[in-house]
């Protein structure tokens, strides 16, 4: 395959960048990496996934797991699933040329926890301390 | 740092991406200090970045519905709405999506046109089939007089779940952008960089779809006494 | 037809925006003919509007800005003169119209003055500093540039065209929502939000890349320059951050426009969320603002004071610190609004604690001047007046960090004088030392000195006499945003921070005198060798101004202040450190109009939405996929510079250094 030159420096082929880094969603280039692998790749992913995901209907169905750790526990699921993904379809792994990756998404990860949890934090909070509404005022602010 | 050293560095100009000599492995190191990454790890990483903000977009919706949950005002609430099976068949064709804009992926590795462009139209059918189905939910919520106006709870339910329907119907029209690129100008190097990005984009959906079939339409049907 | 447009938007029985917005269309049809006529035209096209070059770009923020400066301060004017008319008096401006302009100044201040004169500056320099040729999506770049201009195209809309929103520089609901704001006064400014907020985020992806994947050979983390960490830093927060923005407004706009019911009073709504979540937002935006001014400060004083940084990596832990903790603090931005003492002890505690970092820069940089030998320039007066105003600034932010004393506080005068300490000292004085310092790179000449320490003394004490009022009136219980007023206490500060306007009013006019003097009289001061102050990062190694590729060679980075070593080793050698280089053809990305054709889609498209002309909306979504099809097809999208062209440029510079190296010898 030929590409046409880039930029600054001769563009040279990223699997033979020793020590370089890889763009996230790009499979490792290793030579020896056959198609069948990679299609197996992807078909392990698949099938985790949609195991994960009948788990994750299934327990939200019976009473297998106790009431009100459900939605704990569809959580740890679905954060599971969402491991799945990365690993197998975005290829994020824990190579030293993946660090900026696993870096991007740490931090992302880390922004999202405190929007969230934050939010529903103070939210509450500030919802708790709400003086209470008489009922025909409450009536009232009905559409 | 001092100033005695006169620095003659072997291989001026080239800094280890033509080796020093011949079968000599290239002497740059990782982590950027080897000069400009090549383009193709740029444009992935720009991507990544992309993505990142668009999941803090996402998480921003996500607090609001968690904190407008119960905000019902008499109205609708999600146990009473949601329907569980258009889920799963929804999950079933989106995640059917990923793996087959995986394969997509590899195709377009092999340099194959032909399973690129039916890789590609699986996913793009697969996608139009789950955005159908929200359509259709969401139709039928309104026609209930469940629309996103008549509380708190159901506008934030229609914007977080639509938002990820307006990315999904994003990606369906570039997915065509990029059906009709390869079809026309084959695998250059600019349209498999953009491909990645395609590929980085579809994966991401799927993800955000975990995080909304699992925490907005399985937790929400659960019976009140099990919610915190 | 035109959705809600009638000619009764246009303010016929208000002279004053009548009169100041047509005097504006007048000028800029002026300026427009007088560019064709003189054929300048094609010139303007290719070279500047459809650049991708960072280095123009980074110009063409700067000059956004400045002039959004000229309009933010007019409007600190009328507001001033109203606060000191207005003592038991009506003042001059109707409520309705006060409101406006107090909304206006903030938004413009924030949005499109602040926000565009650092993001040039970080344009222009990063790439410079980083040792390459231009940063990770070039047109990408110009993208963002002219969204950002189309916002702001769009406030000053506003003026002749409607009105603008009432609610200040943040949209609090319920008065935000249609019932209380049926007007398009709040649409105006959340689709110029939206739409300048796209290109912001572009910048933060943008420059991440750039920082973390494009840099000179051999430049690790711990080789950069201070001011590329700190935008680094900034743009992780812009990609952090401005999504919430763009997220919460998008609510708002949902609430006004589809009727939802996220911030209404109504229906389940809850009005407190939007204040949470745009605090998300707002507080790393200070942030994002102040960091690349820290940045510029470390670059100035190490410059000036003729010493490396003192502490560069405590600097580096301080600044990504920062970055990390500004997430967390959130909540002292409505500590009165009920969350209960556990909640804001948490985040008070959380604000303290985000000064330390702070602090320990202020050492660094007393510590950098400390045993150098300082050059008092206008650049370095800049970082002094800085260091003692910002200080207090901060001191009165930790106070405020104290929920009891913000129970006092909040609102009043004392906050407001707070945050104009802050940003004021903190980012304008910093945009004004970098316009100074790196004005000759971009430009070849080095602006007036004299009336460059003129200016910095009339804003330095014009600020003081404007704002030192505002913690004393606050005291004394005046709150923000007041039309008028009948306490006798405050009138003599009140008429004082008039006066102290006026002073900074001089100051701005002696920059306008020494841009234009400077100019004027550029041939006796050029900068001939590239290396204006004696520089000691790599963009003094390039000519001023640089050439369209930067650097011939990308130069190989061994230490971290990699220019200061070759100006060492030169000077030891008497000779350049290294021979005339292999000159090889340089591939640059091509100029593109895709920038210019977004920003004028997005705004048709917003002013179409503000409006409810729903058929152009449409179309303008429908242009906007198109520009994207466009720019995707395109087959050729650089163009390849001779090797004789940059062996011709890259001579002419080494020939510079050369005669540079043999005065300095002397």
């Amino acid at each position: 395959m030929s590409d046409e030159s880039h930029g600054t420096l001769p563009e040279y082929d990223a699997g033979s960048y020793v020590g370089g880094d890889r763009p996230p969603g790009a499979a490792p280039d290793v030579e020896e990496h056959s198609l069948r692998r990679e299609v197996g790749g992807y078909i392990t992913g698949f099938a985790l996934a949609i195991l994960l995901t009948i788990a994750s209907f299934w327990v939200s169905g019976t009473n297998f797991i106790y009431g009100p750790a459900l939605a704990v526990a569809l959580l740890v699921l679905a954060v599971a699933q969402m491991g799945i993904h990365l690993v197998f379809f975005l290829h994020i792994t824990t190579d030293p040329d993946n660090t900026n990756n696993v870096m991007a998404l740490a931090f992302g990860v880390l922004i999202v926890c405190l929007i969230v949890f934050g939010s529903i934090w103070v939210m509450t909070h500030m919802n708790q301390n709400m003086m209470p509404i008489p009922m025909d005022k409450l009536l009232q602010m009905q559409p | 740092m001092s100033t005695q050293v006169l620095r003659a560095p072997p291989d001026p100009y080239h800094l280890g991406h033509h080796p020093a000599a011949p079968g000599a492995p290239p002497q740059a190191t990782g982590h950027g200090a080897g000069g400009p990454a090549p383009k193709r790890i740029v444009v992935g990483y720009g991507f990544w970045i992309f993505l990142l903000s668009d999941v803090i977009i996402f998480a921003s919706f996500f607090a609001a519905y968690s904190v407008l949950f119960k905000r019902t005002a008499g109205g609708p609430t999600a146990q009473q709405l949601f329907d569980l099976h258009n889920t799963a068949i929804q999950t079933a064709f989106l995640l059917t999506s990923t793996f087959t804009c995986g394969l997509a992926s590899i195709a377009v590795g092999q340099r194959s046109q032909k399973w690129t462009q039916i890789a590609l139209l699986c996913t793009g059918l697969l996608g139009a089939g789950f955005l159908a189905l929200e359509v259709r939910e969401f139709a039928g919520f309104v026609a209930r007089g469940a629309g996103p106006s008549r509380s708190a709870f159901l506008s934030s339910f229609f914007t977080l779940v639509g938002c990820h329907g307006a990315h999904v119907t994003a990606g369906m029209l570039w997915l065509g952008t990029m059906m009709a690129q390869f079809y026309a100008k084959g695998f250059r190097t600019d349209i498999r960089h953009r491909f990645l990005c395609f590929t980085l984009f579809w994966h991401a959906l799927d993800i955000i779809w975990v995080a909304i079939f699992s925490l907005v339409y399985l937790v929400g049907s659960l019976p009140p006494e099990f919610l915190p | 037809m035109l959705g809600k447009l009638t000619w009764q938007a246009i303010p016929f029985n208000e002279p004053i925006p009548l009169i100041s917005g047509f005097g504006v269309y007048l000028l800029v049809i002026a300026l427009v003919a007088w560019v064709l006529r003189k054929g300048y035209g094609p010139y303007l096209w290719r070279e500047w509007i459809t650049s991708v070059d960072h280095k123009r770009i980074g110009i063409m923020y700067c000059l956004l800005a400045g002039v959004m400066l000229l309009r933010g301060f007019i409007d600190v004017i009328m507001l001033r003169l109203q606060q000191a008319m207005a003592f038991n008096a009506p003042g001059y401006l109707p409520p309705s119209h006060f409101d406006q302009i107090f909304s206006a100044h903030g938004t413009i201040m924030i949005f499109f003055v602040a926000m565009p004169f650092v993001i040039g500056l970080m344009n222009y320099v990063v790439p410079l500093q980083l040792g390459v040729r231009d940063v990770a999506f070039p047109t990408l770049n110009s993208v963002s540039l002219w969204l950002n201009a189309a916002g702001a195209l769009l406030v000053n809309l506003s003026l002749v065209v409607g009105e603008f929103s009432r609610t200040g520089w943040l949209p609090y609901p319920p008065l935000s929502e249609l019932r209380y704001s049926p007007g398009v006064g709040v649409d105006y400014y959340c689709w110029a939000i939206q739409i300048s907020g796209i290109g912001t985020v572009m910048t933060g992806v943008n420059f991440v890349t750039t920082i973390l994947k494009l840099r000179a050979p051999g430049m690790n983390y711990s080789r950069m320059p201070m001011f590329c960490w700190t935008a680094l830093a900034s743009n992780l927060l812009i990609i952090a951050a401005f999504p919430i923005l763009t997220a919460t407004i998008a609510m708002l706009l949902l609430d006004r426009y589809l009727g939802f019911h996220f911030f209404t009073d109504v229906s389940g709504g809850n009005s407190m969320m939007f204040m949470n979540l745009i605090w998300a937002w707002g507080h790393p935006e200070v942030y994002i603002l102040v960091l690349p001014a820290f940045g510029i400060y470390s670059e100035v004083v190490s410059t000036f004071s003729r010493k490396p940084l003192f502490g560069y990596r405590s600097m580096i832990i301080a600044t990504m610190a920062i970055c990390i903790i500004s997430f967390m603090v959130w909540l002292h931005h409505f500590f009165t609004m009920g969350a209960g003492p556990t909640v804001n002890a948490v985040f008070g505690i959380a604000s303290m604690i985000i000064a330390v970092p702070t602090g320990v820069k202020i050492f660094n940089w007393m510590f950098t001047m400390y045993g150098g030998r300082v050059r008092y320039s206008s650049a370095m007066l800049w970082v002094i007046g800085f260091m003692v105003s910002f200080l207090i600034g901060g001191l009165t932010g930790v106070l405020l960090a104290v929920p009891v004393a913000d129970f006092q506080l909040h609102n009043s005068m004392f906050l407001v004088a707070h945050f104009h300490n802050t940003i004021i000292p903190g980012v304008v004085f910093a945009i004004f030392a970098g316009y100074t310092y790196w004005f000759p790179k971009a430009f070849g000449f080095v602006l007036d000195e004299r009336l460059g320490k003129w200016a910095f003394w009339l804003w330095f004490v014009g600020f003081w006499v404007a704002w030192a009022p505002g913690y004393v009136v606050g005291l004394e219980g005046m709150t923000r945003r007041l039309q008028h007023y009948d306490d006798p206490q405050w009138h003599p500060w009140l008429l004082l921070a008039g006066v102290g306007v006026l002073i900074i009013l001089a100051g701005i006019v002696v920059q306008i005198a020494q841009l234009v003097v400077s100019i004027r009289t550029r041939d006796k001061r050029r900068d001939r060798t590239g290396d204006a102050w004696d520089g000691r990062s790599l963009e003094w190694a390039t000519a001023s101004p640089p050439p369209l590729f930067n650097f011939a060679i990308l130069p190989n980075v061994t230490d971290q202040e990699p220019y200061w070593d070759i100006k060492q080793e030169a000077l030891q050698a008497m000779q350049l450190v290294t021979p005339e280089p292999e000159y090889l053809p340089i591939e640059m990305p091509r100029h593109s109009p895709t920038g210019f054709v977004t920003a004028f889609i997005a705004t048709v498209t917003g002013f179409a939405l503000i409006w409810h002309i729903w058929w152009l909306a449409i179309l303008g979504l429908v242009g906007a996929y198109a520009t994207f099809v466009v720019f995707a097809w395109r087959d050729h999208t650089e163009f390849v510079i001779p090797a004789e062209t940059v062996a011709r440029i890259d001579r002419a510079n080494r020939e510079a250094r050369a005669e540079y190296l043999r005065e300095l010898a002397r």
